[in-house]
């Protein structure tokens, strides 16, 4: 059941376009990451789901109901929606009690007590309630943060880069957390991000955003092995792209023949492949012979260069191995198919 | 120059920067204890009074009348500054009001008019105007822009995003307004509103000129007739309590929450409110309030300046007036300032709790009012310093203690601004410490300095109370032959000083207007 | 930049010189430093005329009677002033009392009309000033006026009048109620115009109250009257002055009072100075000029606007037992200081 719809969405800001024609559908209980290089648009496009800006044109449509079109907009504190901030966002004057609390309506031991629960379902100690935001760690904020925007129950969410301000090792803890929790309520999630894995890892639907448009929208899945175009390609992960021959669902391309996702299309192509489907073999078998042109040692994956004849070269990340060096001859394999970009 | 080609190898110790810090901080305490003399002095003289005659001077009714106005006049006064200051900041700031900068302009020029101007302008018009009504409102017009600065600063400073937030949990505009916008409003509430407090106990000539004694009032008029009695400084001491209380409320108040923009990145910028058709009802707030502030002084100086012609500008005594007044101003200004430079730079590049406590003593000795700085001042060079009485450095130490925290805090945002490593730089290349920090800091800090001078001298340019009690013999400033000629009831003889004050004071203000959008603006 | 900032540090710097060496304003030979708390227009134009007669520069220093005249005490034998002028006598017997004016030469003296310095000499009249109840023409008529300037504080009165108890003036009005009445009397009488009087500072302020209708009457000095009408008038138009006479303490002549600092370095040309204003030249300024003050020198005629002195029937009053620090103490505890 579709949930959430976007159509035609338009934002200009003075000359330019934030947002150029979008459209998206989002169905109940999902969660959809919207991931795209920052100045993209995707900031603008959650501000105008919030409802904090009116898009010039196009609509929006939540749980059936006219949100905004062209002409009139519901205002952001009418709509039901929650929102994480990149850096939580909390009111600095008020405690961690006042800010979970800001946005309930109930006599103190109710709203005490539904408190001390998301408290608990954010995994926050109860004594931190009392504390000013600025005495929270980063991670610590941005659980407050959603649990903020969780206190009303929200019908959809929309999270707003709020990993990227955190440590690496942070980042990936809290986005389980905060991943578990929504899914536990059951609520539809928007995610904003400029970090593909994270975007991937996130969601069931996959939207990829370039200069105010939708680039491609599918399963993460979908858009990480079959991208439209070598930039979206690129964008997800690392890619090697190829100059191929191809026919009958067969590429002939500087890597030797490999099978194509694509039985129709017959003339010259780009194909690309996944730098997982590779294999770098010292001692010989199937496959392409090549040269280790450049080896950098970087701990447990080493960054190589690899040529093929004079023709062709990729660089490649490969798990380390003590007994590879530059001027190696190596057995370039491939697994499963090529993507062809028509 | 022939000593530079030679080149000489000396084992010299280490560039030595603690020992410029302890010069520069031995500066800064006797800045401190000249600052601290006027405080020092009324609670002396509350001591050698004794007592008896204390209390009998203090717990009299007429002290109560002070009290009953003194209260009133602040407890009214400040809310309408606060409403005013808040309506006008966020019209100018955060709506799309027409010409939404040129009424911000407008905002700020009240404080090139003199407050006892303001007076002068409102009796023109209305004659019978005085008492409270009166002294509250031309209190608020003389004084609402220095409220309005700082919420005008600290509106372009909020977080937009939080007002953002505030609506997606659910609040209503104006739910958002009082519960996110306004308690961080708050610093810049109550140090506008401390500002206000302390100007409205030391004010004299816009008082004076309505008929509406405060302590300030009673002081002078005890000093004219007794010169330094006994009951005057037991006026001033009630006085100096009553800054305490202000002082005392204004930290209770103000909290020690920093209301900084939690995390990293820039604020977005303010969401313009559309006022649609309220917009020409929202113009009449700006409108009146100039009309109030800038218009009836205009008004009346024009009337006045038509009325007296050409007669009025007798270029003698016009001209020395304006000669002393830029003179002292000048003479102050760059005193002011100096006397500002170590503490600025100890504060910066050596926070330590004493040069907070220093910092502290200069705020708090620059709360005292003029009259009661001009009191002690003359008591104690007349008594124990004659050399130095009625002597310009006295007058001039009196505008230090009074205008050092504005010097203060142009010079602290320039030194901020030049990196410590330039001036280590300069030391490492050879220069004695203290000739690093003039050939670095200082040097880059200069803009600061100038902006320093020029607000310490607008305060100069349009002070009465202490200028009259101290003014060297022969010396009248601008303010004071303005004074003098009001006195009289010559108004039109006393318009043209009140036009040259203004005239030197608007460029000034525009200064402190730019001013306060830079430090918004970082 | 460089010089820019060496340039604003020499210009402090010679500012800062010249600040510690600035008390030494009056050191050229001839010169003059006046305490003036005489009406700043009328010391001026006689100090012009005086420099102009003589070439003896001249520096004045404003402020009022007792403000100038414990300020003159303090300083004691360094006080910087040559001349002392007031408004009003009081003043004068204070800074006497302390024994700090030289005797004023015979010359001088003889020059002033009877009764217009004190026996022993130390300071003289230079002007005169009547006391006088200023009333709104338009609310009173002859018959509703105060008999006596007592009246004032009968409780009829309450709301009705103004004066302006902080200035020398009005002090000195009371001086004189106290050394005709007696203390009790004077104590109640200001008993009564707190209850009934609004204070306004200045007695200019207090008359053009009662011209714009806020007071019913002002009680001040004849002068202002006249000043106001030789300019515009436009605070005076429905003023009338009522003089009380009959030796009323209200019908009180003030005596303005000039004397020569024991400390003075400049004795001679203080002398001269002080013979100068109440002599010919310096009364002619009271008479021809815009002050409209009582002339006081022998055979000098007052502005031809005045009621003659005579005609006022003063109370005979000893201006050189005024005292001034009693009248303050009184009022200080009456409320109105």
């Amino acid at each position: 059941m579709t949930f959430l719809t976007l159509t035609s969405l338009r934002k200009q800001y003075g000359s330019v376009a934030a947002l150029d024609g979008i459209d998206l559908s989002v169905t109940a209980g999902s969660r959809t990451a919207i991931v795209g290089p920052s100045g993209c648009g995707k900031t603008t496009l959650l501000r105008l789901v919030a409802g904090f800006d009116a898009p010039d044109e196009g609509g929006i449509v939540f749980a059936g109901q006219q949100l905004a079109d062209a002409r009139s907009q519901v205002p952001a504190h009418k709509r039901g929606i929650g929102i994480v901030a990149q850096d939580g966002c909390l009111f600095p004057h008020l405690t961690i009690r006042q800010n979970i609390g800001f946005g309930l309506e109930a006599e103190a031991s109710v709203k005490n007590a539904r408190i001390a629960q998301l408290m608990d379902m954010v995994g926050l100690d109860p004594a931190m309630l009392a504390r000013k935001p600025d005495q929270l760690s980063g991670g610590q904020q941005q659980r407050v943060a959603l649990a903020r925007a969780l206190a009303r129950k929200p019908r959809l969410m929309l999270l707003d880069e709020p990993f990227s301000a955190l440590d690496t090792g942070l980042r990936a803890a809290t986005r389980k957390a905060v991943t578990d929790v929504l899914t536990a309520a059951g609520i539809t999630t928007l995610l904003v991000t400029h970090d593909q894995g994270e975007a991937l890892a996130f969601a069931d639907q996959v939207a990829v955003m370039r200069a105010g448009k939708f680039a491609q929208v599918g399963s993460p899945r979908e858009v990480y092995s079959r991208p439209v175009d070598v930039a979206t390609a690129a964008f997800l992960g690392e890619a090697i792209v190829l100059p191929a021959e191809v026919a009958d669902g067969r590429a002939q391309s500087p890597l030797g023949v490999l099978p194509v996702d694509d039985i129709a299309y017959r003339g010259k192509a780009e194909i690309m492949l996944r730098p997982e489907q590779i294999t770098v073999a010292q001692n010989g078998g199937d496959g392409v012979f090549a040269t280790v042109a450049e080896i950098n040692f970087c701990g447990p994956i080493s960054d190589v260069r690899i040529t093929l004849g004079d023709a062709f070269t990729f660089r490649l990340d490969i798990p380390s191995r003590e007994t590879l060096s530059a001027g190696d001859r190596v057995t370039i394999g491939v697994a499963g198919a090529a993507h062809l970009f028509r | 120059m022939t000593s530079t080609t030679e080149t000489r190898i000396t084992i010299a110790p280490r560039p030595r920067l603690p020992a410029a810090s302890s010069w520069t901080l031995t500066i800064a305490v006797v800045v401190a204890l000249l600052a601290l003399l006027p405080l020092g002095f009324v609670l002396w003289a509350t001591v050698v009074t004794g007592w008896e005659t204390a209390l009998q001077l203090i717990f009299r009714s007429r002290v109560g009348d002070l009290l009953v106005n003194t209260v009133l006049l602040v407890v009214l006064t400040i809310p309408i500054c606060a409403v005013l200051g808040v309506s006008l900041a966020w019209l100018t700031e955060r709506s799309d009001l027409p010409g939404a900068r040129f009424w911000s302009w407008l905002c700020v020029t009240p404080l090139a008019v003199p407050a006892f101007v303001h007076s002068y302008a409102w009796i023109g018009l209305w004659p019978g105007f005085n008492g409270l009504p009166a002294g509250v409102a031309i209190s608020v017009v003389a004084y609402f822009p220095f409220l309005y600065l700082p919420l005008s600063a600290a509106f372009r400073l909020l977080d937009p995003a939080l007002e953002d937030q505030a609506a997606s949990l659910g609040l209503a505009p104006f739910a958002v307004f009082r519960r996110v916008v306004l308690p961080q409003l708050r610093l810049a509430l109550c140090g506008g509103a401390l500002l206000v407090g302390l100007h409205l106990l030391a004010e004299y000539g816009l008082f004076a000129m309505i008929r509406f004694d405060t302590f300030t009032t009673a002081i002078i008029d005890q000093f004219q007739s007794t010169y330094n009695g006994v009951a005057a400084y037991m006026l001033a001491l009630v006085l100096v309590l009553c800054c305490f209380v202000l002082l005392g409320l204004e930290a209770s108040l103000r909290g020690r929450s920093r209301y900084a923009r939690l995390g990293p990145g820039v604020a977005r910028r303010p969401k313009i409110a559309r006022l649609g058709k309220w917009k020409y009802v929202a113009l009449l707030l700006p409108a009146v309030t100039a009309a109030f502030a800038l218009g009836v002084p205009v008004l009346t100086l024009s009337r006045w300046l038509i009325a007296g012609g050409a007669g009025v500008w007798r270029l003698d005594e016009v001209g020395l007036a304006l000669w002393q007044t830029l003179a002292i101003c000048l003479i102050g200004g760059l005193a002011t300032t100096a006397a500002a430079v170590p503490i600025a730079w100890l504060s910066v590049r050596r926070p330590t709790r004493a040069s907070r406590f220093l910092e502290g003593c200069y705020y708090l000795a620059s709360s005292m009012p003029g009259v009661v700085v001009a009191l002690a001042l003359v008591t104690i060079t007349v008594r124990a310093m004659l050399p130095l009485y009625q002597s310009v450095a006295t007058i001039v130490l009196a505008y230090v203690v009074m205008f050092l925290p504005r010097a203060l805090v142009s010079l602290r945002a320039s030194i901020a601004q030049v990196p410590v490593e330039i001036e280590q730089a300069a030391a490492s290349l050879g220069r004695s410490p203290g000739n690093a920090l003039l050939a670095t800091t200082i040097r880059l800090a200069a803009p600061g300095a100038a902006a320093g001078v020029a607000l310490s001298s607008l305060g100069i340019m349009n002070e009465l109370t202490a200028s009259q009690m101290l003014a060297p013999n022969g010396t009248r400033t601008l303010a004071m032959a303005f004074w003098a000629l009001t006195g009289e009831i010559d108004y039109a003889g006393a318009a043209p000083y009140a036009v040259l004050m203004v005239a030197f004071s608007l460029p000034l203000t525009f200064l402190l207007h730019h001013q306060s959008k830079k430090i918004a603006g970082r | 930049m460089k010089t820019a900032f060496s340039l604003a540090a020499g210009v402090a710097l010679a500012f800062s010189v010249l600040a510690l060496s600035s008390p030494a304003s009056a050191q050229v030979a001839d010169s003059l430093t006046i305490y003036n708390a005489q009406h700043e227009g009328l010391t001026k134009e006689w100090a012009k005329a005086f420099t102009e007669e003589t070439g003896i520069v001249v520096t004045i220093r404003q402020g009022s009677d007792l403000e100038i005249a414990n300020q003159i005490v303090q300083e004691g034998a360094n006080s910087p002033a040559d001349v002392f002028l007031t408004e009003n006598s009081p003043a004068m017997v204070l800074v006497d009392g302390k024994g700090l004016f030289a005797p004023i030469e015979k010359a001088t003296l003889d020059q002033v009309l009877p009764g217009f310095h004190p026996a022993n000499g130390n300071w003289v009249g230079i002007a005169a000033r009547s006391t006088v109840f200023a009333y709104d023409k338009t609310k009173l008529t002859e018959d509703k006026l105060p008999k006596s300037m007592l009246d004032l504080a009968k409780p009829e009165w309450k709301g009705r009048w103004t004066a302006s108890p902080s200035g020398a003036d009005f002090q000195a009005i009371v001086g004189a109620l106290l050394q005709l009445k007696g203390e009790e009397a004077t104590a109640a009488w200001l008993k009564g115009m707190k209850e009934n009087a609004t204070p306004i500072r200045g007695n200019s302020t207090a008359m053009k109250a009662v011209n714009a209708g806020q007071f019913e009457g002002a009680l001040i000095y004849h002068y202002y009257y006249f000043g106001d009408v030789a300019k515009t008038g436009e605070n005076t138009k429905n003023v009338g002055m009522h003089y009380f006479k009959n030796q009323d303490p209200g019908a009180f002549v003030s005596i303005s009072g000039g004397g020569i600092l024991a400390s003075s370095k400049h004795k001679e040309q203080a002398q001269a100075f002080l013979k100068w204003v109440t002599g010919k030249g310096g009364q002619k300024v009271l008479r021809d000029g815009t002050s409209f003050e009582y002339a006081v020198g022998k055979g000098e005629a007052s502005n031809k606007a005045l009621t003659p002195i005579a005609d006022l029937q003063a109370p005979k009053v000893e201006p050189s037992t005024l005292n001034n620090a009693k009248v303050t103490d009184m009022m200080t505890a009456a409320g109105l200081l």
